[in-house]
Formats: C-alpha cells, structure tokens, sequence
C-alpha cells in the first residue's frame, strides 16, 4: 500500500484515498485543425504509453482531501515515491537527472525544459488538456 | 403548479431521531441548507464579496471550518466550499450570493437536496465511525471544526467535528446512500456491537 502526501493540501492517506489517473505529461498534438494529424500521433496520443521499470511518471488525484490532480515520480520496482508535484509542472531537475538512459523517459523532458516558461507548463486540468490548443 | 414538498432522505424511517438501543446519539439533520461555492481564493474582491454576504472568512487551511452565527462555512478545496445555512434562509443566501458575485469568476450552486446529514454524537461516535474509514479520529489534532472526505464504509462521505466537548459529528453521504449509511450506523453504533481496540494501548504481556 502506497502512502501519499497531496503536494495541494497536504492530505496524508494510503491509496485508497487517491485515485490513479495513467501515465502524466501526455501531450495532445498540436493542431487547430483534427485533420492535420496524422493517424499514428492520434494513435500514440491515444493509446501508446511508457511502460518502464523503475522510474514513472503518473498522475493522482486526491480523491478524500482536496480532489485535485497532481503529478508523482514514483519507482515502479521498489514502489518509492520520489517526488509530488503540481499539475502544471515538470518534474523538478534533480529527479530528471535520475532518470537512466534504459528508461524510455530517457530525454523525454529535454525540449519541454528548454521551452519558454509558459509552453513548457502542462495545463493546469484535464479538462484543458483536451481542448489542443497548444 | 404544485410547489415541491420537501422530503429528507430519510423521511420514510420511522426510526429517524433517537432510534433503537445504540452506543451513540443518532439523528438525521434535516433543518440544514447546502450551498456549493467555488472561487478563485487569490481574488481579494471574491474574498470581500464573501466576507459581505456571509459575516465570515473562508476558512483557506486545508480541513478547517469557519461559523458565524446560523452559518457554517467547510473547507472542501483550494477553491471549493460547502456553505450550511438554515434550509429555509437558503434560497435568499444563495440569490445574495449570487448577486454580490455578479462578474467574478465564482460559483454559487444549492445543493441542499444533494446530501443527507446523520448527526453522531455522544463519546463512542468516534469509535463507531473509525469502523467504518480509515482516518485517525483519535488524533489530538481533530478538534471541533475539522472537516474531512473519507471513504467510509466503501463510500464518498465527508465528516465535520462540530463540537468535541462532548463529541457531535456530523456525517454527509449523497442523498443516495442515506438509507445505506443509516442502517450501517445502526448495526455498527449497537450497544453490544461496540469495540475497545483503537488508539494507544497496552503491550501485550510477554
């Protein structure tokens, strides 16, 4: 049983408390018009997902305190929370740095942190994120 | 038109105040409004707005509550908040509210009819509920005021410590599982149904 404390409200509670929400930092692709996409990008939007051993980046949500999302770096191995973080952040550089070369996060953060403040953020819901307007 | 006639969720149970042979006190309140209130906490004119319309401050610490006099104002989230009023001044808050709110980035929603309120009161309420969730009741810091969602008995609830001298909670379920919520009470808050396990206690002898 994981134990989870919400970076939002400081909640404290084992995971039934919170609620799982997938893979964090998927990104819609980018277009004004759905017909530009291409049928892979859609595909990997959709449905591709990492599935690495060790570290993962996923989505809670404080289901019993605030009900808000939130971000988790976590180790799929050894079940170790490395860091929570908000909803429109990237994880904080010392946990990138952690991420090793055979973990298919491996770079996946590269161009997001050389992206100006405010493209570089994820959207503040979930329900932005479907709106593509980025 | 007939006018809606107002029923609690619990109106049918014959056994609704002070029911059967039970460890603790038991009612449903049905005399309370709810109001859903959703807004940006770093706008001080929303803050100002509030603080006109209802006497009081948002509470902003996680799990608190504020009350002035009839009105009672629960932390639900950064930007949400339950507010209980007297079910019959209800509608005349929420159009105040509404009012003052006009062109702020604000909701004010009734939801008087959402939830069904069971008050628990007595010193074994605690107990009786720690059956049922995983939360600490005993901890020093659940003090009257306090507000928390729990899952309780598999669940949504939220659980407000009104007073803890002597101990009054009051537990919110979706209208839903009201009926759900009460015989579970029942069956659990019996007075041979009682248990003595939580909190500190002695190690077992060696």
């Amino acid at each position: 049983m994981l134990l989870i404390t919400c970076p939002v409200c400081g909640n404290v509670g084992d995971e039934t408390d919170f609620h799982y929400g997938g893979q964090a930092h998927i990104r819609r692709p980018a277009s004004a018009n759905p017909g530009e996409v291409s049928d892979e990008a859609q595909r990997d939007y959709l449905y591709v997902r990492l599935n690495p051993k060790g570290l993962h980046f996923e989505r809670w949500r404080c289901d019993r305190g605030c009900a808000k999302w939130f971000h988790m770096a976590r180790d799929t191995v050894t079940m170790e929370i490395k860091a929570c973080y908000g909803i429109t952040e990237l994880p904080p550089r010392e946990i990138i740095a952690q991420i090793p070369p055979s973990n298919p996060w491996y770079g996946f953060f590269d161009q997001r942190q050389a992206e100006p403040a405010s493209t570089a953020a994820e959207p503040k819901n979930a329900e932005l994120e479907s709106t593509g307007e980025r | 038109m007939s006018e809606p006639d107002f029923a609690s969720p619990l109106h049918h149970r014959t056994d609704r105040q002070s029911p059967r042979d039970l460890a603790i006190g038991l009612a449903e309140i049905t005399d309370l409004g709810m109001i859903d209130l959703r807004g940006e906490p770093g706008d001080d004119r929303f803050l100002a707005a509030i603080r006109d319309c209802l006497g009081v401050d948002l509470p902003r610490l996680p799990r608190s509550s504020a009350r002035h006099e009839a009105v009672t104002v629960l932390w639900l989230s950064t930007d949400q908040w339950l507010v209980l009023a007297p079910r019959a001044d209800t509608p005349a808050l929420v159009q105040a509210l509404q009012v003052k709110l006009a062109g702020l980035h604000a909701l004010v929603c009734d939801v008087s009819d959402m939830r069904c309120i069971i008050r628990l009161s007595g010193p074994e309420a605690r107990m009786v509920l720690m059956k049922g969730c995983s939360l600490n009741l005993l901890a020093p810091e659940i003090k009257a005021g306090f507000v928390k969602r729990a899952l309780f008995a598999e669940i949504a609830a939220l659980i407000h410590v009104v007073d803890d001298d002597p101990d009054v909670i009051d537990l919110f379920v979706f209208r839903s599982y009201a009926e759900f919520a009460w015989e579970w009470l029942l069956r659990t808050g019996a007075r041979n149904a009682l248990v003595e396990l939580y909190g500190e206690q002695n190690p077992p002898p060696v």
